[in-house]
C-alpha cells in the first residue's frame, strides 16, 4: 500500500518537475534578464480589421496585433486629418479592439481609404473599394438573405438529390464512378474552403494571429473529431447494410452544411462589407456549383431504400446553413468566424471523402480501376468549370 | 475573512462607481459641418481642441532677436548671437504625435535672427548634437561663411560664421550636412531678416514658416502647417485691428513637395518676393512658393471678422497649413 502511494507521488512529482523549470525559465526571463534577449526595437503594429459606412459616420475597428501597447492619435480620410471620437479610450493593450467613429458625409459606391496613425506618428491604412450603406439588422434584410441563402444552398441541393433514382437504377461500375464523383467533387470543395480561409486570413487578419496556423488547427481538428465519432457511432450501432450508407449520406450532409455555412458567410459579408454587387448571375454560377452538392449525397444512399422525408432532411442539414451563414456574415461578420467555419467544413469534407473511399475499397478491393479514377477526376473537373460562374 | 469580503465589497463598489461615471460623462464635439458627436471615449481632434503643445506659434509669430548689439570702431554695429543645434528632442508637433525634432535653440523653426542691412553679423554656433552640423545662410558672403564644406562635429563643436548682413530681405537659414534632406526635414531650419536701414513703415509684423512633417518616414508629409503646429492658428486665431498695416515674413521650408503656396480670405496683399526690393511686384490674394522660396506680404482689413488663410493646395490645408485672422474694430482715440 505504501509502496504504490509512493511511486504514485514520484508519478506526479516526475511529470510536475519539467513544469516548474519552464515556469522558473520564464520568471527569469521576465525578469532579472529582461534585457538580455531585446534585440532592436520592438514596432507598434495595429490593424484596421473593419470599416462601415453609417449615415453621416465611419466606423473602424482597430486592433493592436503588434508586440507593445498602442495609443492612437488621429483619423483621416483619403489622407486628409478628420476630428474623430474612440471608444472606449485611445489606449490599447496587446491585441485589444477599439471603435473608431469619424463624422464624414461619405458617397456611395466612391472608394475611400481610412487611416490611423499612432502617436509615433506611423500611420496605417486600409483601403474600401466601393463605400456602401452597412447593414442595420434589420427583419426585411434577413428575410432578403434567407431568400438568397435558399436560392444558393437549399434549391440547388434539392435538385442535386433528383438524381438519385437515376444512381438507383445503374449498375455497379456505373454505381462506383458515381461515388467516386462524389469524392472529386468533395475534394474539391475542401480545397476551395482552405483556399478561402487564406485569402480572408490575409486579408483581415494580422500575422500576429496565425491564421493560416489556425486554419491547419481547425481543419485537423475538425477532421479528428468527427472520424472519431463516426467511428464510435458505426461501431456501436450493430452495422447493418443499410444503415452504413445512410450515416454517410449524413455525415456527407454535415460536411457540405458547414461549407455552405462558411459560403454563406462569404455571401453575407460581401454584401454587408459593400465589396459585391450581388449579380443574379453571381446567385446562378453559386446555384449551378451546389447542385453538385446534391449529387455528393445522393450517391451513397442511392442503394438503400431511404423514406423521401429522411431524403428531405439530409438536404436541409446541407442547404439551409447557408442562410444561417449569410446572417451570420452579413450582420456580426468576423473575419476569426469565418475561418473558423470554414476550415471546420474543410475538416469534416475530407473526413467524409476518407470514408467514401475506404467503402469503395472495401467493396472493390483496390481503388485503381477505370470507373474511379474516372469518377474522381470528372468530379474535380465539373466543380472546376461550375466555379468559373462563380 | 470578515476583513477579506469586506475589502471585496468596498473596492467592488468603488470600481463599479467609476466605472458607471465613465459611462455617464459623455464628451460632444462638433465637425466641420457643424454636426454633433457625442461619445463616451476619447476625442481625436487636431483640428478644433485647442491643445497646449511644447512649442509656442503665437510666440514664435512676432519674436525677432536683434543679438547682443554693440559697435566697432569704425562705428559698424556688430551683432552678435549664439544658436545650439540639438538633434535629441522628442516634440509634441501636433496633438497626440511625437516626433524627433532637430532644433537650433530648442524650436522648429529656429530663433529668426533680424539685422540691418551692413550690420557685421557674428553667430556663434555650438553643435551639442549626436551628428556634424552647420548653419547654412542664404544672403551674400564669403565662402568659408557658407556653412557647407565646415561641418561642426558633434557634442561641442564650435564655429563662429561672421558677415556683413546683406541683400536687404527675409532669408533662410538651415543646416547644410549630408543627408541633407533628413537635416532639413527634421527640423533645422529659421529665417534671417535683413532691414534696410531706412526702416520700412511701422506695421504689425509676423513671421510664418510654412513647413511639414515627414512622421513615418515614407517620404510623403503627414502634416503641414505656418509655423510648425497643424491648425494651430485656426483654434488660436490670429488677432488684428482694422486699418492697421500688417506685414507677413513668409519662408516655405516644406520638403517632399515641390510646391506650396498662402492664400488670404476676403483681401489681397502687396507682395515682395524675397524682400529684395522696397516695391511690391504683384498684388494679389495667391503666391506659390518652391523649397525655400520666401517673400513679404503687407495687407490691411477694413471690415473685422475671422479671416482664414491658408493653402490653396487643399491636401495641405486639411492636414494643418490653415488659419485664421481675427480681425477687430481699432478702437479709434479711446480715452483721449
Amino acid at each position: 500500500m505504501e509502496e504504490i502511494k509512493k511511486s504514485r507521488i514520484r508519478l506526479i512529482a516526475s511529470g510536475l518537475i519539467p513544469f516548474a523549470f519552464l515556469i522558473v525559465m520564464m520568471l527569469y526571463l521576465f525578469g532579472p534578464s529582461s534585457g538580455l534577449l531585446e534585440f532592436g526595437v520592438p514596432l507598434p503594429e495595429i490593424t484596421i480589421e473593419k470599416v462601415e459606412f453609417l449615415e453621416y459616420e465611419i466606423h473602424v475597428t482597430v486592433r493592436n496585433t503588434g508586440p507593445i501597447p498602442v495609443v492612437i492619435a488621429m483619423a483621416d480620410v483619403n489622407d486628409r486629418i478628420q476630428p474623430a471620437a474612440i471608444e472606449p479610450d485611445k489606449f490599447l493593450e496587446r491585441f485589444e479592439s477599439v471603435l473608431v467613429r469619424i463624422p464624414f458625409s461619405w458617397n456611395t459606391s466612391e472608394p475611400y481609404t481610412i487611416g490611423i496613425t499612432l502617436d509615433d506618428g506611423v500611420r496605417f491604412e486600409k483601403f474600401t473599394e466601393a463605400a456602401t450603406p452597412a447593414i442595420k439588422s434589420d427583419y426585411e434584410l434577413a428575410g432578403f438573405f434567407a431568400i438568397i441563402g435558399t436560392y444558393v444552398g437549399i434549391i440547388p441541393v434539392m435538385i442535386g438529390l433528383l438524381w438519385l433514382p437515376f444512381i438507383k437504377r445503374i449498375g455497379k461500375n456505373k454505381y462506383n464512378f458515381f461515388l467516386a464523383l462524389t469524392v472529386g467533387l468533395l475534394f474539391f470543395l475542401g480545397i476551395d474552403a482552405l483556399l478561402e480561409g487564406f485569402e480572408i486570413s490575409k486579408e483581415n487578419i494580422s500575422a500576429a494571429f496565425n491564421g493560416e496556423l489556425l486554419i491547419i488547427t481547425v481543419t485537423l481538428l475538425s477532421f479528428l473529431g468527427l472520424y472519431y465519432s463516426a467511428e464510435k457511432l458505426t461501431s456501436r450501432t450493430s452495422l447493418t447494410a443499410s444503415s452504413k450508407p445512410f450515416a454517410i449520406g449524413l455525415m456527407i450532409a454535415i460536411g457540405i452544411g458547414l461549407h455552405n455555412l462558411g459560403e454563406g458567410l462569404a455571401i453575407g459579408a460581401a454584401i454587408g462589407l459593400g465589396q459585391v454587387a450581388l449579380s443574379t448571375f453571381l446567385i446562378v454560377g453559386f446555384a449551378l456549383h451546389n447542385t453538385t452538392e446534391g449529387i455528393a449525397i445522393a450517391s451513397p444512399i442511392a442503394k438503400t431504400k431511404s423514406p423521401i422525408f429522411k431524403i428531405i432532411i439530409l438536404g436541409l442539414i446541407a442547404g439551409a446553413p447557408t442562410i444561417l451563414g449569410t446572417w451570420i456574415g452579413g450582420f456580426f461578420y468576423s473575419p476569426y468566424t469565418a475561418i473558423i467555419f470554414l476550415s471546420m467544413g474543410a475538416g469534416a469534407i475530407f473526413q467524409v471523402m476518407l470514408i467514401i473511399l475506404k467503402w469503395l475499397y472495401q467493396s472493390e478491393q483496390k481503388l485503381v480501376q477505370t470507373s474511379i479514377v474516372s469518377g474522381v477526376g470528372v468530379g474535380m473537373l465539373i466543380m472546376y468549370i461550375t466555379s468559373i460562374l462563380v | 475573512m470578515l476583513m477579506l469580503t469586506a475589502i471585496i465589497g468596498i473596492s467592488t463598489i468603488i470600481v463599479f462607481t467609476s466605472f458607471s461615471e465613465a459611462q455617464l460623462e459623455q464628451k460632444t464635439f462638433v465637425t466641420h459641418s457643424g454636426q454633433i458627436i457625442k461619445t463616451s471615449g476619447d476625442v481625436l481632434d487636431p483640428l478644433y481642441t485647442a491643445s497646449t503643445v511644447e512649442f509656442d506659434p503665437m510666440r514664435y509669430l512676432r519674436e525677432f532677436n536683434y543679438g547682443r548689439v554693440s559697435q566697432l570702431s569704425d562705428g559698424t554695429i556688430l551683432r552678435e548671437f549664439t544658436i545650439i543645434a540639438e538633434d535629441n528632442k522628442i516634440q509634441e508637433i501636433s496633438p497626440g504625435v511625437f516626433y524627433n525634432v532637430w532644433t537650433f535653440n530648442g524650436t522648429v523653426p529656429g530663433p529668426t535672427i533680424r539685422v540691418t542691412e551692413g550690420d557685421v553679423v557674428r553667430i556663434n554656433f555650438i553643435n551639442n548634437g549626436s551628428k556634424s552640423h552647420t548653419i547654412h545662410f542664404h544672403g551674400i558672403h564669403q565662402a568659408e561663411m557658407d556653412g557647407v564644406f565646415e561641418p561642426v562635429g558633434p557634442s561641442g563643436g564650435q564655429f563662429t560664421y561672421e558677415f556683413i548682413a546683406g541683400p536687404v530681405g527675409v532669408h533662410p537659414y538651415h543646416c547644410h550636412v549630408m543627408p541633407l534632406e533628413e537635416h532639413i526635414v527634421h527640423g533645422l531650419y529659421g529665417v534671417f531678416i535683413v532691414d534696410p536701414k531706412e526702416a520700412r513703415p511701422q506695421a504689425d509684423e509676423m513671421v510664418m514658416v510654412l513647413n511639414g512633417f515627414d512622421t513615418d518616414f515614407d517620404t510623403e508629409n503627414n502634416f503641414y502647417a505656418a509655423n510648425t503646429i497643424p491648425f494651430y492658428y485656426q483654434h488660436h486665431p490670429i488677432q488684428i485691428s482694422t486699418g492697421e498695416l500688417i506685414r507677413i515674413y513668409v519662408v516655405n521650408m516644406v520638403e517632399f513637395d515641390p510646391i506650396n503656396n498662402f492664400h488670404l480670405h476676403g483681401n489681397l496683399y502687396q507682395y515682395y518676393p524675397t524682400g529684395t526690393s522696397l516695391v511690391p511686384s504683384t498684388f494679389t490674394d495667391m503666391i506659390t512658393l518652391s523649397q525655400t522660396e520666401r517673400g513679404i506680404m503687407e495687407f490691411q482689413y477694413t471690415y473685422p471678422g475671422k479671416y482664414l488663410f491658408h493653402a490653396h493646395k487643399v491636401e495641405f490645408s486639411e492636414k494643418g497649413w490653415v488659419g485664421l485672422f481675427l480681425v477687430q474694430e481699432t478702437k479709434e482715440s479711446s480715452g483721449e
